[in-house]
């Protein structure tokens, strides 16, 4: 109580609720307030980016001693993976945290502590943002586990919290999106790093483009509605494509493309998040390559790279010059047959710890590089899908915006409405938003995720792939999460 | 025939020392004629021959001589062996070992562990049943002590350590190396051992893992000084075996990994043994000088004055103590009232070596000298390409002796205590005493890194106080009605412990800030009460009643209760025992009670707290940095975790106490465990808090003997053995959820134990390795334990835990004439070791050691393992460790009546970790909760030393 005697505690405390997007304990990297998996590991964007990207085409771990790595990569999880833990609770806690920032913000609480009129204000967005941040999070359960712990802040603390399935996390997302849509600063127009109305339309936009995997509804027109909306709201794509991906993509012309980003910084805000893990992870063992991307120089020796059915997406000669392709392929073999050898496989080099104007990082670890959670190419790529499945717009509209992002990719080759089909428009979003946490939600609406129609290497735990059964497309509940509710039940199939 | 009455005189001298003792009653038997002996032993007193002489002197055995006329009739009086009026400390007052009904033991100073003793805890080494003291050997480094396994999980399981009355903490601060690394084991006259629930309950809240009473030397009446030095010299005799320079060559070009290609133009042409460069031989010194007397003939005093100096065997480690200490016990009004003061002030100077580089010497390329008269890195040999390091290991020599970490800890305890006999009741008595316990910490921290960042050095320095204030009371009232005996204690108990400090950041990094810190204060409130019974000096009854308060949870939940009560029968006082030759002492006792536990490291959690990121976890809003506040979890239900303990014993003596021991059966109950379990996931800020969820129960038996075989004159011979059965199961957990625990090397967040319902607390949990027809590992291939074709966690099985189930402790003394001989065994049968070194470290990929070449242990032939991720969590690694280990062995020689300056000389040489025998394939199979990844060694030490009395 104490604490909200000074006024500026709530941007503090609204603070922390993004915060732990970013961070994961209040001590450094090393530190975090939730148990059953390694602190730094805990990361949302990692544990994001885990359960969407390492788990599809896209990535390999060398280090299977990872904890759970093993397990997510090659689709052999169990209820007791720390990784699914680390997603399931790591997004529980916004939750909570937000739902706290709503108990400490009631107009009975601002009106006792008579709070001045504009720091009230204030908190008439902060309140906004919060319940923004508490339904980006329902999203993530919705997508990842189809179900959630249900709590809002009418729920007082250590309560036992009741369940949501998909339907009603569903329409508990849309409803509360659309009610704060009014308080929300209006798109681009918020403080870097806050959300603002583009990013309530960006989560809808996406509601929506997988409402027929989440509740079997086909609501393309909306989906469509909304990314109209979002390109009408003064974004625009970086200068250049690798902007988004630098350690100055908060200042530099990402900026107007970014529309939610995962704060990084290799001083203030260290953590062993994405752009951390994927920037010091990307170092090559054979090419030693860390100084090209502002870390030190061997990196972490080889950490990640990339399967060989993404690699073989670049090939031919149509993406020789496109920007989108990092790919570093010298004296590597494509495939994988080991995954612990980290010198087969092609490496990547799609973020850097370094400025656009070539300046390095504060850190030779910790990246100043901000993860892209949602972006504007994204939108580009979702109207084109939307339209293409039956949600209106026009065919030129929507070959100009694939178009858009392949010139500013200085990618010569143009595509024609007749190349616009459903299967390019997929290869199209993995050339663009690979490793952005986006590919297991893209295959799962495409129905290639779990069966055999298209398997991937490793994926089964083969090294040419088999096929996994259709339960894998929602994870377990974590076992201890499960345990500690009896409202839960496991999602059928584990 | 009628012979004159004569003036018989002698000199009365200690057996043990040749000292003279002062204040010996002598009577002539039948009748009342008596004397005593003055400061200097002597004594007169008129005798005829015939007459038979008793002397008797408290705590010793009283003696009768015949008078024969001889002159001067000397004689020299040895301890009472036997123990049964023996003073025993109970908690908040003494008892006999006679009338003792709980489960205590004591070891004074005589029968203390011998060797190179730098912590006091190590006088009890191997000493209790039950009792177990693992201490790494680092110089002055503190020790884990657990009585009985310990009983609880995620609550302290340190035992409660009482030094005069005042309960110590069992955090530690910066720049110190524990505890009690600041107490001079010299100063210390005895330990007591309380076990059960009926003599820890006086200690209700903080007496679950059993109580230590330490007490200090106090002064006497009779003048005597002491000196004592001793010198260790000590060497590492065991290394782990990794590859030599040749052998490393070899290998490196015989490119043992598959799929991949090590360059060889990275080896170089020298050779280096890198356990050799960062172990060195020691030589550390002891030296203690003991003053005691009457101050104005009217003060017992006793001041002493102690320096330690020990080196570590870890390059530039050391620790240097310097400790003074002072105890005046004065008595006033006719004895009525008596005061204890003690006053301990110890300076303690250490260097810190960073154990981390054992495992970088493991790894360095033996191949590479230590130094490079070309390197920017302080001419130190660096893996690097000009001015720029290459990722790999760096130079473990370099490492030590560019860093330069010293901690000081100056500490000053101590406490007054006052015992006030009621002039109109002396049956009735109170007893104040006030406790003080302050030690500033403070490490300054100068050293240089090779590294490619723009700071490459670090200059900080840190403070850190903490303060333990106690302040307790009581009444005792003691008093005989007929044929029943009443001792009734009732008293109050208030102690506070704070802890603060700062950090000043790297000086040399502008972006590095300080901080500072307080903690909330820890403040525990007792009431407490007991009453012993004694019917017939055969039927005794105790009971102890302990109501505390603790300012860790919240006000509802902040009082706890706990009693407990025991009844004993002295079997040996009945009449058809009464006269038994063989049978002296025949004890039963039972016992149950409730004791409780509060200290988590959480001091507030039962509080809505907000916790602000430090400079590195902050969050950004437009391009202003913030200092995001997070609210931390909350649980205001938590509450005491009690135990429950359940004893039955046997007090035995044999042939006039020459055998004695005991044999106790118990079972530890610890329910509502404050524990660590899931909440529902977003009803906390966080998925996991401390709550009281859980039970644990230990069962075990101890067996103590004592054998004098050989008293005599010239020879004596007496031996210990105890011996210690221990099984812990954890009985309940939250939800029944298995909880993983025990972090390992190799990899990020790898566990390698598990708390399971059923089950040993911090059990492997491994996979079944499998193996070929010809008994070869498979490297990665494993039993799939639940056949459903794929190997994920749902494979792995628990095998075995770390704790022993049997802890055997064997010394012995020897005696004849002027020499004397000691040593200890010790062994511990059925605890395994997960051997980290080998798991993290012994598979040829890791040759690769990033952009250069590192070496592993040669254990990986015996394997072939290739890769580390395939076999980390394989069951091969995890090893039986039992031992049997000679701690120490001494032997002596004492020169007697050298001068009228001098009384004795002893003096003494022996060797500690004499050997060790064990099937463990690392380097010493005690170490710290099962996981083995590097220890610092314990060096074996030749020691020699002398004390010399004045």
């Amino acid at each position: 109580e104490d604490l909200f005697e000074n006024e500026g505690a709530y941007r503090q405390v609204i603070a922390g609720v993004y915060a732990n997007l970013a961070l994961t304990g209040t001590d450094g990297a090393g530190t975090s307030n939730i148990e059953g998996i390694d602190a730094g590991t805990s990361q949302f964007g990692r544990v994001l980016l885990y359960m969407q990207t390492l788990s599809a085409d896209q990535m390999i771990w060398s280090y299977e001693n990872d904890p759970g790595t093993r397990e997510i990569q090659r689709n052999i999880w169990t209820a007791q993976n720390p990784l699914i833990l680390g997603m399931f609770s790591r997004t529980h806690l916004t939750i909570a945290l937000a739902n706290n920032f709503l108990r400490e913000t009631t107009d009975e609480k601002l009106n006792s502590r008579g709070v001045s009129d504009a720091v009230r204000a204030d908190i008439v967005e902060y309140r906004a943002e919060a319940r923004l941040l508490r339904a980006l999070s329902y999203y993530y359960m919705m997508d990842l586990f189809g179900k959630a712990n249900f709590g809002t802040e009418t729920d007082p603390l250590n309560s036992v919290l009741p369940v949501a399935e998909t339907p009603q996390l569903f329409e508990f997302i849309e409803s509360e999106l659309l009610d704060i849509e009014a308080d929300l600063v209006p798109a681009g127009e918020n403080e870097y790093g806050r959300a603002d109305r583009g990013v309530a339309h960006m989560i809808l936009a996406k509601i929506y483009l997988n409402a027929e995997v989440y509740i079997q509804t086909d609501r393309y027109s909306d989906c469509l509605n909304y990314c109209q909306q979002l390109l009408s709201s003064g974004y625009s794509l970086a200068d250049d494509y690798r902007h988004n991906f630098l350690a100055d993509n908060n200042t530099n012309s990402a900026l107007n493309e970014i529309i939610f980003p995962i704060v990084s910084d290799g001083f203030t805000t260290q953590n062993f998040g994405p752009t951390t893990v994927m920037i010091n992870g990307s170092v090559g063992s054979i090419e030693v390559n860390g100084t090209e991307v502002g870390v030190s120089e061997g990196g972490w020796g080889g950490a990640l790279r990339v399967r060989r059915e993404f690699a073989e997406l670049w090939q031919g000669g149509d993406f020789i010059d496109d920007d989108r392709n990092t790919i570093i392929s010298d004296n590597r073999p494509i495939g994988i047959v080991d995954i612990s050898d980290r010198d087969s496989g092609y490496i990547i080099q799609k973020y850097a710890n370094v400025t656009s104007t070539g300046a390095n990082g504060i850190d030779q670890t910790f990246v100043d590089t901000d993860f892209p959670l949602f972006r504007l190419a994204d939108v580009h790529l979702m109207y084109a899908e939307a339209h293409l499945r039956g949600g209106g717009g026009s065919t030129p509209t929507a070959v100009e915006l694939i178009n858009d992002l392949r010139i500013r990719a200085n990618n010569p080759n143009l595509i024609s409405s007749d190349e616009l089909t459903l299967d390019f428009i997929l290869d199209e979003r993995s050339r663009e938003l690979h490793w952005e946490a986006h590919r297991r939600q893209d295959l799962i609406r495409y129905g290639l995720f779990t069966g055999g129609n298209y398997n991937w290497a490793w994926k089964g735990n083969g090294s040419n792939g088999i096929a996994i059964p259709s339960h894998l497309k929602l994870y377990p509940i974590p076992s201890l999460s499960l345990s500690s509710n009896p409202n839960l039940t496991q999602n059928s199939g584990y | 025939t009628i012979f004159g009455q004569t003036n018989v005189t002698g000199v009365v001298t200690d057996e043990a020392n040749a000292l003279p003792l002062p204040g010996v009653n002598i009577l002539v038997k039948g009748t009342t004629t008596g004397a005593s002996t003055d400061f200097d032993g002597n004594y007169s007193i008129t005798a005829n021959e015939g007459d038979i002489l008793i002397f008797s002197y408290l705590g010793y055995a009283t003696k009768e001589i015949t008078f024969t006329g001889q002159s001067p009739l000397n004689v020299s009086l040895s301890e009472d062996i036997g123990q049964l009026n023996e003073i025993v400390l109970i908690g908040y007052g003494t008892t006999t070992k006679k009338d003792a009904t709980g489960s205590l033991e004591s070891v004074t100073s005589e029968d203390f562990t011998k060797g190179n003793i730098v912590t006091p805890e190590n006088l009890l080494q191997g000493r209790v049943a039950g009792v177990t003291i693992n201490t790494s050997g680092a110089p002055g480094s503190g020790s884990e002590i657990k009585i009985r396994g310990g009983s609880s999980i995620n609550a302290s399981n340190n035992p409660l350590i009482v030094i005069d009355g005042l309960p110590i903490t069992n955090d530690g601060v910066g720049g110190s190396r524990g505890i009690l690394a600041s107490i001079n084991p010299n100063d210390i006259e005895s330990f007591t051992v309380l076990k059960d629930a009926s003599a820890t309950a006086i200690y209700g809240s903080r007496a679950s893992n059993g109580v230590i009473i330490i007490v200090t030397k106090k002064g006497k009446a009779k003048f005597s000084a002491d000196y004592d030095v001793q010198f260790t010299f000590g060497d590492i005799d065991e290394q782990v075996d990794v590859f030599s320079a040749d052998d490393f060559r070899a290998l490196v070009n015989s490119q043992p990994i598959n799929g991949t290609t090590l360059n060889t133009d990275l080896l170089g042409d020298t050779s280096t043994d890198w356990q050799d460069a960062i172990f060195r031989q020691t030589v550390s010194a002891v030296h203690n000088a003991t003053l005691r007397g009457s101050l104005f003939n009217v003060l017992p005093a006793r001041l002493s004055f102690g320096v330690t100096n020990q080196e570590g065997a870890l390059l530039t480690s050391k620790f240097n103590r310097r400790n003074l200490s002072v105890a005046l016990n004065p008595s006033m009004f006719d004895n009525h009232l008596k005061i204890n003061v003690n006053a301990n002030l110890a300076f303690e100077d250490s260097r810190f070596a960073d154990s981390g580089q054992i495992g970088a010497a493991l790894r360095y390329d033996p191949t590479q000298p230590i130094y490079d008269p070309t390197s920017p890195f302080g001419g130190f040999y660096q893996h690097r390409n000009g001015n720029t390091l290459l990722l790999g290991t760096t130079n473990p020599v370099a490492s030590l002796l560019q860093t330069n970490n010293q901690g000081d800890a100056n500490r000053f305890f101590g406490n007054i205590n006052f015992d006030y006999k009621f002039h109109f009741l002396p049956e009735l008595r109170a007893v104040l005493n006030l406790g003080f316990d302050q030690t500033d910490g403070n490490t300054d921290n100068f050293s240089v890194f090779a590294t490619n960042d723009d700071v490459t050095a670090n200059i900080s320095r840190s403070f850190q106080t903490r303060k333990n204030q106690s302040l307790d009371g009581f009444l005792n009232y003691k008093k005989t009605f007929g044929d029943i005996e009443t001792d009734v204690t009732a008293g109050y108990s208030y102690q506070r412990f704070t802890n603060d400090g700062s950090f000043s950041g790297n000086r040399l990094d502008p972006l590095s800030v300080g901080d500072t810190f307080a903690d909330p204060d820890i403040v525990l409130i007792g009431f407490f009460g007991r009453a012993n019974l004694t019917f017939f000096e055969k039927y005794l009854a105790t009971f102890t009643y302990r109501r505390d308060g603790t300012s860790r949870f919240s006000e509802q939940n902040q009082w706890g209760n706990f009693y407990a009560g025991a009844v004993a029968w002295q079997l040996s006082e009945e009449d058809f025992l009464k006269d038994s030759e063989t049978i002296s002492n025949l004890k039963l006792r039972a016992s149950y009670g409730i004791t409780g536990q509060q200290e988590i490291g959480e001091r507030d959690l039962f509080l809505s707290r907000y916790r602000a990121g430090n400079e590195n976890s902050q969050f950004q809003f437009g391009n202003t940095v913030i200092r995001s506040l997070i609210p931390s979890e909350i649980n205001p239900d938590l509450k005491w975790e009690e135990t429950k303990t359940l004893e039955f014993g046997i007090d035995y003596g044999l042939f006039n106490d020459r055998i004695s021991g005991s044999l106790n059966v118990f079972q530890k109950d610890s329910e509502d465990l404050l524990f660590n379990a899931p909440v529902p996931d977003g009803s906390n800020f966080s998925n996991s808090i401390v709550q009281n969820i859980g039970n644990l129960r230990i069962q075990g038996i101890e067996f103590t003997t004592n054998v004098d075989a050989v008293r005599s004159e010239d020879f004596n011979l007496n031996f210990n053995f105890n011996a210690t059965f221990l099984d812990r199961e954890i009985t309940e957990l939250a939800f029944g959820q298995d909880v993983t625990t025990g972090g390992i090397a190799g990899g990020t967040g790898n566990f390698i134990q598990l708390f399971r319902e059923g089950e040993a607390p911090n059990s492997f949990y491994v996979f079944k390795q499998l193996k070929d027809a010809q008994g070869n590992y498979i490297e990665g291939a494993y039993v799939d334990l639940n056949g459903d074709n794929i190997i994920n966690d749902e494979d792995r099985y628990l095998k075995a835990n770390p704790d022993p189930d049997v802890i055997l402790g064997f010394q012995t003394n020897l005696e004849y004439r002027n020499f004397d001989f000691a040593f200890n065994l010790r062994a511990n049968i059925g605890n395994y070791v997960y051997n980290n070194v080998n798991s993290s470290r012994a598979q040829y990929e890791l040759l690769q050691d990033n952009a250069v070449l590192g070496n592993i242990p040669t254990s990986v032939t015996q394997t072939n393992f290739q890769r580390t991720s395939d076999v980390i969590i394989s069951d091969v690694y995890v090893e039986n460790a039992s031992f049997l280990k000679m701690d120490n062995i001494t032997l002596g020689y004492t020169f007697r009546n050298l001068s009228n300056v001098i009384k004795s000389v002893r003096l003494w040489g022996g060797i500690q970790n004499v050997f060790t025998i064990t099937e463990y394939s690392g380097l010493d199979p005690e170490v710290f909760n099962g996981i083995d990844n590097t220890i610092y060694p314990r060096p074996r030490n030749i020691l020699i030393g002398a004390n010399i009395k004045f």
